[in-house]
C-alpha cells in the first residue's frame, strides 16, 4: 500500500463537506466562548445553518456526479456514502432543533453540546466513506468519543452517569476487539482496504478477524448479543442524544457493513448467511419480547430500535442489490418515524418532567396533535400501510423471497405482529385511557418544525415512494454486480469497482 | 530470528488476558487497563505482520491505535470521575440504578 500525499486541489473537493464542517465547528466554538452572553439558541440556529450548507454541498455533489477515491483508497466519495451523509447530516439537524428546549436542563457546558453534536457528525460522515479498516476503526473511535461526552453529559443525574459509564466500557471494549480483529484481518491478507481482499482465502485468522470486526459492529447497531448497553443508555442519556444515537450511528454502521460485508467478503457469501440470519432473527424476536415488559417509553423505543437491526440485518443477509436497495430505503423511513418517536417523547418529557409509558395516558385530551404524530410514527415503526414504515419492511421482506430465505421471513412476519402488540399499548394509553392531569400540553417552535418534518416524511415515503426507491436504486449501483439468484453464481474473483 | 508465530502467541495470550480481565474484574479502572492491553495485543500483531509482511501500513495502524487509545482514557477516566463524585464507588456492581 502506497500513501500519496501530494493532493491536488480537486482531489481535495472530495473532502470539502468534511473541510467545511470542521471550519464550521471551530466557528461555533469560537462564537459560544467570545460572546458568552448570546442566548444559546442562536448557537443552535447557528450550528444548523453550517449543516445545511454541508448538505447544499452534498446535493450539488450528487446532481454532478462527483466521486472518487482518496489517501490510497482509505475515503471514498461514491453515492452511497453521499445518500448516508446526507441522513446523517438530515438527523443531527433534527436533532439540534429537537435540542434547543431541553440544553437549558444542563447546568454546565450548554453552547459545546452543540459543537459535540456536530464533532459526532463529522466523525459518522467519515464512517460512512471509511473503505479501508484503518479508516474504519478511526472513523469509528472519532464519532463515539462525541457521543461518550454526549450520554454523559447530564453531570448531575445518576442515571445519565450510569448510562455513560456503561456506554463507554461496552464502547471501548468493543474498539479492543476491531483493533484486534483488524490486526488479524491484515495479518492474513496483507491488505486493509476493502476491495483489495477479495481474492483472499478463508483461513481461521481471517474469519476470527472478521468475526471480532462484526462484534464491534454490532455493538454499534445493537445487534443481539451485542446489545446489552442499548437499554440502559437510551434511558439514562439526555432524550436529544439518545435520539441521535438511536439513527446516525447506526445508519453510518450499516454502510460500513455494506462495505465489508458486500465488498471485501462477497466472495465468503455461503459462509456469513447463515451467521447474519441468526443474528437477525435473535435480535427480533429478543427485543420484541422483551419490549411487551417495559414501562419506560425511551426503553421501549430502545428495544424496538433493536427489532428494526434486526430487520435491516435481513436486507443484509440477502446480499444483494436489491438488498442493499432494501437497506438504505429502510433506514430512510425509519430515520423519520425514529426521530418523529423520539422528538415527542422529548416534547412530553419537557411538560411532565418523566417518561413513563403511564405518563401518556389521555395525551389525546392533552395534546391532540401530539398524540396523532406519536400514533403515525408508531404505526410506521410496526410498519402499517401507508406509512413509510410499511414500504421499507416490504422492501427488505421481497429482497429476502428473491434469495429464498423463508425461515428468517417467517420469524419477520410474526414479529410485526408482535411488535404491533406493544406499540398498541402506548397508543390504548394515548387514546383510551383517562388523563390523571387533564392540563394541556405545549409544543414550542423547534419542536413542532421537527415533528411536521417527521410527520411529512413518514406520509410522503408511504405514499409516494418512488423518488425514494430511484435514489436508493441509484445510490447502491456500485453493487449492481451482485445480481446473480443464489451465492454459488457468484465467481469468486469478481472484479469489484468502487 | 524469532519466528513470526511467536509475536502472535504473545499478542493471543495479552488479548485473553485482556478480555478476561474486562468480564471477571468488578472495578472499572481495571476494566479499562484491561481494555488497554487488548488494544495491546493488537499492537504487537500489527507490527510483526508489519514486519514480515514488509509492509507499512501495520506500523501507522499501530500508531493511530496508540493515539486512540489515549484519547479514550482520557474520556473515560472524566466519565468514571463523574460517576464516582455520585456514587463514590467504581465497582461494576453498583451501576444497577438502570435496568430491564
Amino acid at each position: 500500500m502506497t500513501f500519496s500525499l501530494n493532493m491536488t486541489f480537486s482531489d481535495l473537493l472530495l473532502l470539502l463537506p468534511e473541510i467545511f464542517l470542521t471550519c464550521w465547528l471551530c466557528v461555533v466554538l469560537i462564537v459560544d466562548f467570545s460572546l458568552p452572553r448570546l442566548p444559546k439558541e442562536r448557537l443552535a440556529y447557528l450550528s444548523v445553518a453550517g449543516l445545511v450548507a454541508t448538505l447544499g454541498c452534498l446535493g450539488w455533489f450528487d446532481v454532478n456526479h462527483i466521486s472518487g477515491t482518496l489517501f490510497g483508497n482509505m475515503f471514498v466519495l461514491d453515492r452511497m456514502a453521499i445518500f448516508f451523509k446526507v441522513i446523517i447530516l438530515g438527523s443531527t439537524i433534527l436533532v439540534i432543533l429537537a435540542s434547543i428546549e431541553y440544553v437549558n436542563r444542563f447546568t454546565l457546558f450548554r453552547g459545546e453540546y452543540y459543537c459535540l453534536v456536530v464533532m459526532a457528525a463529522l466523525g459518522m460522515m467519515f464512517m460512512a466513506s471509511a473503505n479501508d479498516l484503518l479508516s474504519v476503526f478511526v472513523s469509528l473511535e472519532f464519532a463515539t468519543l462525541g457521543f461518550y461526552v454526549l450520554v454523559s453529559y447530564l453531570r448531575d443525574d445518576l442515571a445519565s452517569n450510569e448510562g455513560g459509564l456503561k456506554f463507554f466500557i461496552l464502547g471501548v471494549f468493543a474498539a479492543g476487539l476491531l483493533a484486534y480483529g483488524i490486526s488479524l484481518v491484515y495479518g492474513e491478507t496483507g491488505k486493509l482496504v476493502f476491495s483489495d481482499m477479495t481474492s483472499a482465502q478463508a483461513t481461521p485468522g481471517l474469519i476470527i478477524g472478521f468475526l471480532l470486526i462484526f462484534a464491534s459492529l454490532g455493538f454499534k447497531i445493537g445487534a443481539v448479543p451485542f446489545h446489552a448497553w442499548i437499554p440502559d443508555t437510551y434511558h439514562g442519556a439526555p432524550t436529544p442524544v439518545t435520539t441521535f444515537l438511536s439513527i446516525a450511528p447506526k445508519a453510518a454502521a450499516f454502510a460500513i457493513l455494506l462495505r465489508i460485508f458486500l465488498v471485501a467478503l462477497v466472495t465468503f457469501k455461503p459462509l456469513w448467511v447463515s451467521f447474519l440470519v441468526a443474528v437477525s432473527i435473535l435480535s427480533m424476536t429478543y427485543a420484541n419480547i422483551v419490549a411487551i415488559a417495559q414501562r419506560n417509553i425511551k426503553r421501549l423505543l430502545a428495544y424496538s430500535g433493536i427489532a428494526q437491526v434486526g430487520n435491516v440485518l435481513i436486507g443484509l443477509a440477502a446480499g444483494t442489490k436489491m438488498g442493499s436497495d432494501a437497506i438504505l430505503f429502510y433506514i430512510l423511513a425509519y430515520l423519520f418515524a425514529n426521530i418523529g418517536a423520539f422528538a415527542v417523547v422529548i416534547a412530553v418529557s419537557q411538560a411532565i418532567g418523566r417518561d413513563e409509558i403511564e405518563d401518556y395516558r389521555g395525551l389525546n385530551r392533552r395534546s391532540p396533535f401530539l398524540a396523532f404524530a406519536m400514533l403515525l410514527f408508531l404505526l410506521s415503526l410496526a410498519g402499517v400501510p401507508p406509512l413509510a414504515g410499511f414500504i421499507g419492511k416490504l422492501y427488505i421482506f421481497v429482497a429476502a423471497i428473491k434469495e429464498g430465505l423463508y425461515t428468517l421471513i417467517a420469524v419477520g412476519l410474526i414479529n410485526i405482529v408482535i411488535s404491533m402488540y406493544y406499540y398498541l399499548i402506548v397508543v390504548k394509553q394515548m387514546y383510551i385511557n383517562e388523563p390523571m392531569d387533564p392540563s394541556p400540553i405545549g409544543v414550542s417552535g423547534p419542536m413542532k418544525a421537527v415533528i411536521y418534518v417527521g410527520l411529512a416524511g413518514t406520509l410522503v415515503i408511504g405514499i409516494y415512494p418512488q423518488p425514494f426507491t430511484d435514489w436508493v436504486v441509484s445510490a447502491t449501483l456500485m453493487f449492481s454486480n451482485l445480481i446473480g439468484p443464489s451465492a454459488t453464481m457468484i465467481p469468486p474473483s469478481l472484479p469489484l469497482g468502487g | 530470528m524469532i519466528p513470526l508465530s511467536a509475536y502472535t502467541a504473545v499478542s493471543a495470550v495479552l488479548f485473553m488476558t485482556g478480555l478476561l480481565g474486562v468480564l471477571v474484574r468488578r472495578n472499572f479502572i481495571i476494566v479499562l487497563m484491561s481494555v488497554e492491553i487488548m488494544m495491546n495485543a493488537a499492537n504487537i500483531n500489527l507490527v510483526a505482520f508489519s514486519h514480515y509482511l514488509e509492509s507499512m501500513a501495520g506500523q501507522l495502524v499501530a500508531l493511530f491505535i496508540i493515539a486512540i487509545a489515549a484519547g479514550e482514557a482520557a474520556v473515560g477516566l472524566a466519565i468514571i470521575i463523574v460517576v464516582f463524585r455520585g456514587k463514590i464507588s467504581t465497582n461494576v456492581d453498583e451501576m444497577n440504578l438502570l435496568k430491564w
